[in-house]
């Protein structure tokens, strides 16, 4: 479950959704870029992130159609063929956001149809992340929560190739990245 | 406004590659503050216009006989004030995690790099995060001298007692149990793991392979 503090969790509320105002708000204009009145109206159409969306339709002020990524375009050329499909172009976070919308615009068949999308991309995901070196055209067309898994494999994979060759144990931090600077001039540079 | 900049602060953090820190962002931190002070006015000001509406007001009556339920124009303020509310919790979840996230790498640093950080990741830390940082480590040294063992040795689980390594820096005269060797750049050396252990893992010296 992810937790207060975890990144992806927030990130991935932060994703536009569609939504129409039924009810009037006051004093937040500013909330559509566009707008020139600080009220907004009934029947007032904007894209907000999924945390605002998902509380107004809590209090039933908004109503929100079903995003661009889970449209019938989609899901027809996820059938065609779901792993040449650029997700990470359309929603970077695809299964989480599709989970979390499925019960605000009563849609049944989200589930299933993410379900479907992420087996068979995994095949793929599979066979690409043994072999592969680390950034391939297939890989930047995943969403986070799939490069994620791609990475985990493609790390394992190479830890293991490492400890079959018998490579050095001891390392340098990772963090300390991999050019060594400098920090010490070493004295007036010559002409 | 309404969790933008806020937004933006953990994209900057995030899209570094996992355990690196970003410099911290003390101009987008100090903007995200301000915009909450905003708004915190803003639903202020709607709460007070909603209050504004009593019984005696002239509208108030009008509508009344228009039989219109007085609650349901005020409604636009408190919606008003719900997202004005609400973008004061997303604001304020985002700072946190930022420096939550940040916290959780400046912990790991005592295990990977020691009780000194080199110049250039101190340059991206924060004031507080330094303090933080200090705090943190003597909190694990006086825990290590009281238990009489040293935690961030072996960190990988070792093979034998001692490696063979090749000095990458000038480091100088260092005392090494009872002796002191020399380590300049490009020498060879002997030295017990957990001796060579800090050095490499710091980036002065590098593990030989046979």
């Amino acid at each position: 479950m992810p937790g207060y503090y975890d990144m992806d969790d927030i990130l991935m509320e932060d994703e536009p959704i569609s939504v129409v105002f039924q009810v009037g708000a006051h004093g937040c204009g500013l909330l559509d870029p566009g707008s020139e009145t600080i009220d907004i109206e009934k029947g007032m159409k904007m894209d907000l992130p999924y945390w605002l969306a998902h509380q107004l339709h809590l209090r039933q002020a908004v109503s929100i159609s079903v995003p661009a990524s889970f449209s019938q375009k989609t899901r027809k050329e996820i059938q065609a063929d779901a792993a040449c499909v650029d997700l990470k172009g359309r929603c970077p976070y695809f299964y989480e956001l599709g989970c979390k919308i499925a019960p605000l615009v009563g849609d049944k068949t989200i589930g299933s149809f993410l379900l479907y999308a992420f087996t068979d991309r995994y095949k793929e995901m599979l066979s690409k992340s043994h072999g592969a070196p680390a950034v391939t055209r297939f890989s930047s067309r995943l969403t986070k929560e799939e490069s994620q898994l791609f990475e985990a494999a493609r790390s394992s994979m190479a830890a293991f190739k490492k400890w079959r060759t018998g490579g050095s144990r001891l390392e340098k931090a990772a963090i300390l990245g991999r050019k060594r600077k400098r920090t010490v001039p070493l004295g007036p540079s010559s002409p | 406004m309404y969790g933008r900049s806020a937004s933006q602060l953990l994209k900057e953090q995030a899209s570094c590659e996992s355990g690196q820190l970003t410099v911290f962002n003390n101009e987008a931190f100090d903007r995200v503050i301000k915009e909450c002070d905003e708004h915190h006015l803003q639903l202020e000001s709607l709460f007070s216009a909603s209050d504004v509406a009593d019984v005696h007001s002239v509208e108030t009556r009008k509508l009344m006989e228009q039989n219109l339920d007085v609650r349901t124009t005020t409604n636009g303020e408190h919606l008003g004030a719900f997202i004005h509310h609400h973008s004061l919790l997303r604001n304020k979840r985002c700072l946190m995690a930022y420096m939550q996230n940040r916290a959780e790498i400046v912990r790991s640093l005592r295990w990977q790099l020691g009780p000194v950080l080199p110049e250039e990741i101190k340059a991206k830390m924060s004031y507080s995060e330094e303090v933080y940082f200090v705090d943190h480590s003597n909190a694990i040294e006086s825990y290590m001298s009281e238990m009489d063992v040293d935690l961030t040795a072996d960190m990988v689980p070792p093979k034998s007692p001692s490696v063979q390594v090749k000095v990458l820096d000038d480091i100088g005269d260092v005392c090494l149990g009872d002796h002191s060797i020399s380590l300049t750049k490009d020498s060879l050396h002997s030295l017990r793991r957990t001796d060579a252990e800090p050095f490499i893992s710091q980036g002065l010296m590098e593990e030989l392979l046979d």
